[in-house]
């Protein structure tokens, strides 16, 4: 291991982080409102509605990411629907996120007391308010630290990507050691990048969490 | 109150409400009128169904049969309600629980003004104005920018209060508003309530407090195992309850 590899080689490897990041990014933005949806269809009195999420939910969570990354990436090319590897990567992991994220909003909407919910009724105030003013902004803060360590985990699985070519930090490193043998400082300078934002991340999640614990 | 009954118009009526949960009976026919202006408790024993009553008068519970009117507003157990009958009759009709149950996210202020503007929408600065008064009334103007964690229970209590008043109703229900809290800041809500009960608010109030039955109310009922065992003036009650149950009861409350 040297850290001429390192000079050399980091240009290729920063530019794939920076595609790790936006992919992770948008398969955030995409996957967790859609997980917010599925928590309320989740938490729905109407019954049909309620099992129909939880059933897609339970698959959403049941298959790899990897297993979803390729069929949207070789699978839906064959029934003509074609995305670059960047958004087929961006899809595939908002789906994760989706199904994974709902279950970790329903609790927290769960967690709202019902004495509130009743309240709110209790002054008139419609459902979709209740959910709007109440249930929602409380139920997402519980939430926070879980996503924000859930991110982190997404932001890990982007590195999946590099089966379909698209060229994120993983990609990046296995190219650029395959074409100097350099594979032990090259993918120990990737893993060291990964650590740089996942470590940081996690401490800002064990801040979250303690923020949160102050304010109930 | 002064006025004779004759001249006094109704402002809840019951008619033989039931309401059951499976197989158990909460409320066995219960029929009970409130006069526009009048202060009514309801003591008894827990487990008489004094809360499920309460809580379907403003059909937070719906029960299986009767009827519920609230300042002319009926409702019949077997119909069906819309969304819109519902908002209506539950804005006549304030509610004070024995947890408060103020929103934690929001602060005071938003607690009173947010169903002033989503219900009777009102705007922003004018739900505002108003909750200042409502808190300024309650004795706690200076509490407006807190967060309800912040605040004492009886504070807490005081600020729902307020917040229930806010959408002007026509009757207040309280439901126990002092059990969760210590003595001296139940004191300071029963305060809010006498002064409401003198401006002529009709008032029902479930408790287990005898001197504020015995004080501020105009009328009192006593129920035990979902029935009302009998009511009448409180003075009458307390010195000669009519039936043993109530004589067994009221000893076990002022002897404690």
């Amino acid at each position: 291991m040297s850290l001429s590899d390192w000079a050399e080689n980091y240009p290729a490897l920063l530019s794939g982080l920076w595609v790790s990041i936006r992919v992770t990014a948008l398969a955030l933005g995409i996957g967790m409102p859609l997980g917010l949806l599925l928590a309320l269809s989740a938490n729905s009195p109407k019954k049909v509605l309620r099992y129909v999420t939880i059933g897609v939910v339970e698959i959403g969570r049941g298959t790899p990411a990897l297993v979803v990354l390729q069929i949207v990436y070789f699978g839906l090319p064959t029934v003509d629907v074609t995305f670059s590897s960047f958004f087929s990567a961006a899809i595939a992991l908002a789906l994760t996120t989706a199904a994974y994220t709902s279950e970790i909003l329903r609790g927290g909407l769960q967690a709202v007391p019902s004495g509130e919910v009743e309240a709110a009724s209790a002054l008139g105030m419609v459902n979709r308010d209740t959910l709007r003013f109440i249930v929602i902004p409380q139920g997402v803060r519980v939430a926070i630290p879980p996503l924000m360590g859930f991110a982190v985990l997404i932001f890990q699985a982007s590195s999946l990507a590099y089966t379909i070519a698209l060229p994120e930090l993983m990609s990046q490193a296995y190219s650029t050691g395959s074409s100097t043998f350099r594979y032990m400082s090259i993918l120990g300078l990737a893993g060291l990048m990964y650590a740089a934002i996942t470590i940081p991340a996690s401490w800002l999640t064990g801040r979250a969490e303690r923020r949160m614990a102050r304010h109930l | 109150m002064t006025l004779p009954a004759t001249r006094q118009s109704v402002a809840i009526e019951l008619d033989s409400v039931v309401k059951r949960y499976g197989d158990h009976t909460v409320l066995d026919n219960v029929s009970l009128s409130v006069r526009e202006g009048e202060v009514v408790a309801i003591i008894g024993p827990s487990g008489a169904g004094k809360s499920t009553l309460l809580r379907c008068i403003n059909l937070l519970e719906r029960p299986d049969s009767g009827r519920i009117t609230v300042a002319g507003h009926a409702v019949d157990a077997g119909s069906e309600i819309s969304n819109k009958e519902l908002v209506a009759h539950r804005r006549v009709a304030g509610m004070v629980f024995q947890s408060f149950n103020l929103f934690p996210h929001l602060d005071v202020l938003r607690n009173i003004s947010l169903a002033q503007e989503r219900v009777l929408g009102r705007s922003r600065k004018d739900a505002d104005k108003r909750s200042k008064e409502l808190l300024d009334r309650v004795g706690l103007a200076d509490k407006a920018a807190q967060y309800p964690s912040r605040c004492s229970g009886g504070q807490q209590q005081r600020i729902a209060i307020a917040r229930a008043l806010a959408l002007e109703p026509k009757v207040m229900l309280f439901d126990e508003p002092t059990s969760a809290l210590d003595p001296e800041l139940g004191l300071e809500v029963l305060a809010v309530m006498r002064e409401l009960a003198d401006e002529g608010m009709t008032m029902v109030v479930v408790t287990h407090e005898m001197q504020f039955a015995r004080d501020v109310s105009d009328h009192l009922v006593v129920m035990v195992d979902g029935a009302v065992l009998e009511e009448g003036p409180p003075e009458e009650i307390f010195s000669k309850p009519g039936h043993e149950r109530t004589r067994r009861f009221l000893r076990a409350v002022l002897e404690r």
